[in-house]
């Protein structure tokens, strides 16, 4: 996707990255064809939409070339003898991967034009997730895979942990399991888990982790998580002074960009943010709906949710999802030995409240916590279809809300655009019910 | 003060005029796939003689009448049936191409709603598609209260209608296949409203009320009292109108 001021040119940027996309063996006219329409749903959603802060630019700019400028640092990073470790979710400690000095990436999976092709391998009634990313990986068109040395699965929900056994057939894949359950045992176990993780990444790379890298790798690691965090906070001024939408294209790139230069225009955006507080300027009026979004995931390029909630006149505060909150909420603690730094690499993940773990409470007393400190008026309830684990706990999410007198709507979608008018309706109706 | 409710629906586009709250006007048209031209013809034919202040459009076509007042119809909904009945706090309302749930509180604001899934199963549409198959003429399908119901498990339009033609391919008489399908019909609705809670009693609005077998089979289902207003499929536009009217 070339956009902003990108140079479209022979010899341009687009060349530069047709021929690096050749290199990593990518379906080179199938790609054309999956970022054709990107660029005027992008251009209408985002660069079109009024009253956005000028710290957006650096981030319009990733999400414009996202399949350029950073696939080009990761190649040259190879080349100067680095790995590139891909992954799919929030458990897995990106700080050993950073402490080595190689990188560690999101990957592509929130389109919908990848799954007809993860349809060839998956049975139709799995998560659109797992589906559309598994098709990036057969129909090579995400350029993250290619340039991928390793996949970093993990074993959060039974239609990822199988599927990492067909994926191993196109990629190295290695997987790490997850407890169901936070007592001391599963924390022990997940302790050894991430500790064998800490040797693979040891011998992948050759090269040694030491209390001093992993201190390094943890304070870039917690320098974004800060930054996402102090984002998240500006979030509580009424009138919102940034849309959700544009929230969400951050929290989605956290993943892609390179940390350190992620971090800092995080902080530049907040220092705009801050003034416009300060002046009490909003991107929507004092009295628009302000929702709490909880659930599952929101990859990139899905924004359907946001953009329909936003459009229809509420502003999106805060999201409790793994694209969200459930990513920085917490910090890794320093220690005093390497042992003691992968044990708080360790605890501060197994924090993160996801539904695979049996019970949960702590993700209904995290939302609860959420609809308080930013005001929020309404919470909706986003479930991809076929997520047994978000799908069932909504049951408890719901009956926590009623019981609160909290607002909420429970919606289940997927990535095909089909239902946008169903979805439009209950969006709306709920938002009318929020004001009038 | 005169105002127009337009109901852009899938299956009728409906337009109700209110002087206040009295209705001056009342028009049900085919939708034929284009609600929004046969809405604009109903607002046309209307206009000349009867010339509203205001109109609220609400259904789904309702998003192509920017220059109006547009509310979806799960709050139009609300406010229709509050109208005739302020003292229930649920409604089914069950059109051609969804079914919904709306709870309302004392002042006919909407507390909370579920619609069905992206799917024609158990709504009018479906109905509809089945009857057509069946070739019954309207009288008869009061008399399906009186046939043995047979079991008919396919809630999916596509496979119901094969499920159709295997029972009567075996004889089945077409008043039991009638009845079969209001029994799973307000059995699937039964379910879909305790979703969203244990009323005490109902609403049953929409095209769909239309269909009495169905709205006695699931009072029946229920164990509660379930009311239709008197012209089902007109209540959003109402409320449209009500809304419109109070707004000013």
């Amino acid at each position: 996707m070339q956009i902003a001021g990108a140079d479209n040119g022979v010899g341009g940027i687009e060349m530069e990255n047709r021929e690096l996309w050749s290199l990593l063996e990518m379906d080179l006219e199938k790609h054309d064809d999956l970022l054709a329409p990107l660029q005027g749903y992008f251009t209408s959603l985002f660069l079109e939409r009024a009253n956005r802060p000028q710290g957006m630019g650096y981030f319009d700019m990733v999400v414009g070339d996202i399949h350029g400028i950073r696939v080009k640092e990761l190649a040259v990073a190879k080349k100067d003898g680095s790995k590139v470790f891909a992954t799919f979710c929030v458990y897995v400690p990106e700080e050993i991967i950073q402490a080595v000095g190689s990188a560690c990436v999101g990957l592509c999976g929130g389109s919908q034009f990848t799954v007809p092709s993860g349809e060839k391998v998956l049975p139709r009634n799995t998560c659109p997730l797992i589906k559309s990313a598994m098709g990036f990986k057969l129909d090579r068109v995400c350029p993250y895979f290619q340039v991928a040395d390793w996949v970093i699965g993990e074993t959060t929900c039974d239609g990822k942990k199988k599927a990492w056994e067909i994926l191993n057939d196109y990629i190295p894949t290695y997987v790490m399991e997850l407890p169901q359950k936070k007592l001391t045992r599963n924390i022990a176990f997940w302790e050894r888990e991430v500790s064998e993780f800490a040797a693979f990444i040891e011998k992948e790379t050759g090269v040694e982790l030491t209390k001093d890298n992993l201190d390094r790798g943890i304070a870039v690691i917690n320098g974004k998580r800060a930054a996402l965090k102090r984002l998240a906070s500006l979030r509580k001024a009424v009138p919102s002074p940034i849309h959700g939408l544009d929230v969400l294209l951050i929290n989605q790139l956290a993943f892609f960009d390179d940390p350190i230069r992620f971090a800092k225009q995080v902080h530049l955006l907040c220092d705009e943010l801050e003034g416009r507080i300060a002046r009490r300027e909003g991107v929507v009026p004092t009295n628009a709906p302000r929702i709490l979004i909880t659930g599952t995931p929101q990859p990139i390029p899905y924004w359907k949710i946001h953009a329909l909630i936003e459009q229809g006149g509420g502003v999106i505060v805060g999201e409790e999802s793994c694209v969200g909150e459930r990513y920085y909420k917490d910090l890794t603690d320093p220690g005093a030995s390497l042992e003691e730094l992968l044990k708080n690499i360790a605890a501060r993940s197994l924090n993160v409240n996801c539904a695979c773990f049996t019970p949960n409470s702590g993700r209904i007393e995290d939302i609860v916590f959420m609809v308080n400190n930013l005001q929020v008026d309404g919470v909706i309830d986003f479930t991809l279809q076929f997520c047994q684990p978000y799908g069932v706990e909504s049951h408890n999410v719901a009956k926590e809300m009623d019981r609160r007198n909290i607002p909420y709507l429970k919606l289940e979608s997927d990535f095909s655009e089909e239902d946008q008018g169903q979805l439009k309706t209950r969006i709306d109706a709920f938002l009318e019910m929020l004001v009038c | 003060m005169k105002v127009a409710g337009l109901d852009l629906g899938s299956v009728n586009t409906k337009l109700v005029i209110l002087d206040n709250d009295q209705p001056v006007y009342k028009k049900t048209l085919p939708s034929r796939f284009d609600p929004v031209t046969t809405g604009r013809e109903l607002l046309k034919e209307a206009y000349k003689e009867y010339r509203p202040e205001k109109t609220v459009v609400t259904g789904y076509g309702r998003v192509s009448f920017p220059e109006s007042r547009v509310i979806t119809e799960i709050t139009c909904q609300a406010r229709g049936c509050h109208h005739f009945y302020p003292e229930v706090s649920y409604i089914l309302d069950l059109g051609g191409q969804d079914a919904k749930v709306i709870k309302k509180n004392a002042q006919g604001k909407v507390i909370n709603f579920v619609m069905n899934d992206k799917c024609a199963a158990g709504t009018g549409r479906f109905l509809d598609v089945i009857f057509k198959g069946l070739h019954l003429a309207p009288g008869d399908i009061g008399l399906a209260l009186e046939a043995e119901p047979v079991a008919i498990n396919s809630m999916c339009t596509v496979f119901a209608e094969s499920e159709v033609i295997g029972l009567l391919a075996k004889g089945t008489s077409k008043l039991s296949v009638l009845a079969g399908l209001f029994k799973s019909t307000a059995t699937r609705l039964a379910h879909f409203i305790e979703t969203a809670g244990q009323p005490e009693s109902l609403v049953f609005t929409g095209g769909g009320a239309y269909y009495q077998p169905l709205v006695q089979l699931l009072a029946k289902q229920l164990s509660i009292q379930v009311m239709t207003p008197p012209e089902p499929e007109l209540t959003a536009a109402f409320g449209a109108a009500l809304i419109g009217v109070s707004e000013g």
